[in-house]
């Protein structure tokens, strides 16, 4: 490395760079100091240590059936946008024909789109037609924001990956399918996997679709959470705030173990 | 749905270099592996895209239907009052104001990401990224408690107790806060596309202007900073369009203070039920994402055509 940062410039460039991530880490310790904090209120400091709070939010009804609805929710959409996104991406990566680049930009557009408008015009939508089926309506709109992620991750995989090792089996008499199944998918199975534990997330995580088609009943937690943050004011929602928090840097951490945290966001 | 294990099975033989023992026409293959995902995209995606914005050009009758004669009386409507043009002028300065700051802070980071040790730059990957993936409401809550008014927030308990400010700072609930929010939670996309391009630099340009005597600065101005100009782009393209369509944030943060045109499309339509106009205001807001990211994509185009000269 012979540009290693050197000199006072390099000083400079580390203090910012502390700074800013003593910036992305603010928000996410005074959660978690918050919901220890033996106090009716949210206050800071925290005075005393108590975990009372946790078994509030591991007792509350209502928290635990959002927790469970999202989680379905996240999953079958991560499953639809998987049945969706990976053949379009072998299409993209393995394919020269007419239009492709239209294609992939179409495919990635809701990405480019205001996602909150895309809520809109989905509501709009079921009510033209009539859809009053809660679940199903939440669960098209969260396959449509799912399944760019997964095509931008399943793509580069395929780009990456050694097509000659394809060839070489082809050559010795290996038929497609045993192809497929011993050399291309254990070579795109990280990016895979990377894509679909970021897509589960983005539809666990979704607000702006989420917001126009939930009713009382399907309430994703991302906006009981908002509820209760304009209602409550104990430090409960900092605990429900803390787990999610937790199992965030839990499928973080098992994304960059698997494949990489920047390949599977594909940036 | 049931065609697409079948269409997943035949690329490997009929990938690029499989090409010639393929029986079908080439075409056929990718046609079939898209068809799924570009007939959900039509349905679920561009029909209502575009029934949304036709019905900014409707009338509603007083019982709430919705239908012609065509009118561009919303767009007047929108654009004849102070309060929606206020609106719009919140949303494009928070957008910018966001955009601008994160370039200034994602440079000096990015430079380190991709300069420095790899310990280093594998930590800070993993706390740029990692908040990626909780939610904008959690981590908008931690700022409500950083920037609360009175001396409970964290912020002014801070000011207050090192003797910086004597009375309490009102930051919560204005556009300074929602800029601290925004910032927080579209940073990444700043910061990758930055590193991405970076770290595409031959460091040997550097080196060499380093040895014909240029000055760190200089090197910066005339060598890394015009090479990284792609990803800027790309970085200032994405935060601006996601800033300007957030609601989370200005929600919480903002207020009545700080209303952008996300929450007003939802006024419009949750609260008032004027489908047409708050369809307005949505495609406002589309035009100002869309043109953005035209003038992006212009850009970078151009750029790459003169490098290539």
């Amino acid at each position: 490395m012979s540009n290693r940062l050197t000199g006072p410039v390099a000083w400079l460039l580390f203090s910012i760079t502390a700074a800013v991530m003593g910036f992305i880490l603010a928000p996410l310790v005074v959660t978690i100091a918050i919901s220890v904090s033996n106090t009716a209120f949210v206050v800071f400091p925290p005075h005393g240590f108590t975990i009372k709070w946790y078994g509030q939010v591991l007792r509350d009804r209502e928290f635990l059936g959002s927790l469970a609805f999202s989680a379905g929710l996240a999953l079958a959409a991560t499953c639809g946008a998987i049945l969706l996104g990976v053949p379009a991406a072998f299409a993209i990566a393995r394919h020269q024909f007419p239009g492709r680049g239209a294609a992939a930009a179409a495919l990635l557009s809701p990405l480019i789109f205001p996602v909150l408008i895309t809520g809109v015009a989905l509501l709009q939508l079921f009510a033209m037609i009539g859809s009053n089926y809660t679940a199903l309506n939440l669960l098209i709109a969260h396959i449509l924001v799912t399944t760019p992620y997964v095509v931008r991750t399943v793509s580069a995989s395929l780009m990456l990956a050694d097509m000659t090792l394809e060839e070489a089996a082809r050559t010795l008499g290996a038929g497609r399918w045993r192809i497929l199944r011993r050399i291309t998918v254990p070579q795109i199975a990280p990016g895979l996997a990377a894509g679909a534990l970021f897509a589960f997330m983005v539809s666990f995580d979704n607000f702006p679709i989420s917001m126009w088609l939930s009713d009382a009943e399907h309430n994703p937690i991302p906006l009981l959470i908002f509820q209760r943050i304009a209602s409550v004011f104990e430090p409960s929602v900092a605990a429900m705030s803390t787990l999610m928090i937790f199992f965030a840097m839990a499928v973080a951490l098992v994304v960059e173990r698997v494949a990489g945290l920047r390949r599977a966001i594909a940036m | 749905m049931a065609a697409t294990p079948v269409t997943l099975r035949t690329p490997s033989a009929a990938g690029p270099l499989g090409k010639a023992r393929s029986t079908s026409p080439s075409f056929l293959v990718p046609a079939a592996q898209l068809l799924p995902s570009l007939s959900f995209l039509a349905l679920f995606f561009a029909l209502p895209a575009v029934c949304l914005i036709s019905y900014s050009f409707l009338t509603q009758s007083p019982e709430g239907n919705v239908g012609l004669p065509p009118t561009l009386e919303h767009y007047r409507h929108f654009l004849g009052t102070s309060l929606y043009t206020h609106v719009l002028w919140t949303t494009l300065r928070i957008s910018l104001c966001t955009t601008a700051i994160a370039v200034l802070l994602a440079y000096p980071v990015a430079l380190v990401m991709v300069r420095a040790g790899a310990l280093v730059t594998r930590t800070i990957t993993m706390i740029v990224i990692a908040p990626l993936v909780i939610s904008v409401v959690v981590r908008t809550y931690g700022w409500q408690v950083i920037l609360g008014a009175g001396p409970n927030g964290v912020l002014n308990w801070l000011l207050l107790s090192t003797g910086l400010v004597r009375t309490p700072v009102r930051l919560l609930y204005s556009e300074t806060a929602v800029v601290i929010g925004s910032l927080h939670v579209f940073f990444p996309m700043m910061v990758l596309p930055l590193a991405s391009a970076l770290g595409k630099i031959d460091p040997h340009l550097e080196d060499a202007a380093k040895t014909l005597g240029a000055t760190a600065w200089r090197t910066f101005r005339r060598i890394t900073l015009p090479l990284s100009l792609p990803g800027l782009a790309v970085g200032c393209t994405l935060v601006f369009s996601l800033t300007a369509g957030s609601f989370v944030t200005p929600a919480i943060l903002g207020g009545n203070s700080a209303q952008m045109l996300g929450m007003l499309v939802d006024q419009q339509i949750l609260v008032v039920y004027d489908w047409p106009f708050g369809a307005a205001v949505a495609s406002v807001l589309v035009a100002v994402v869309l043109s953005i990211n035209l003038v992006s994509i212009r850009a970078l185009s151009r750029g790459s055509h003169s490098v290539a000269a």
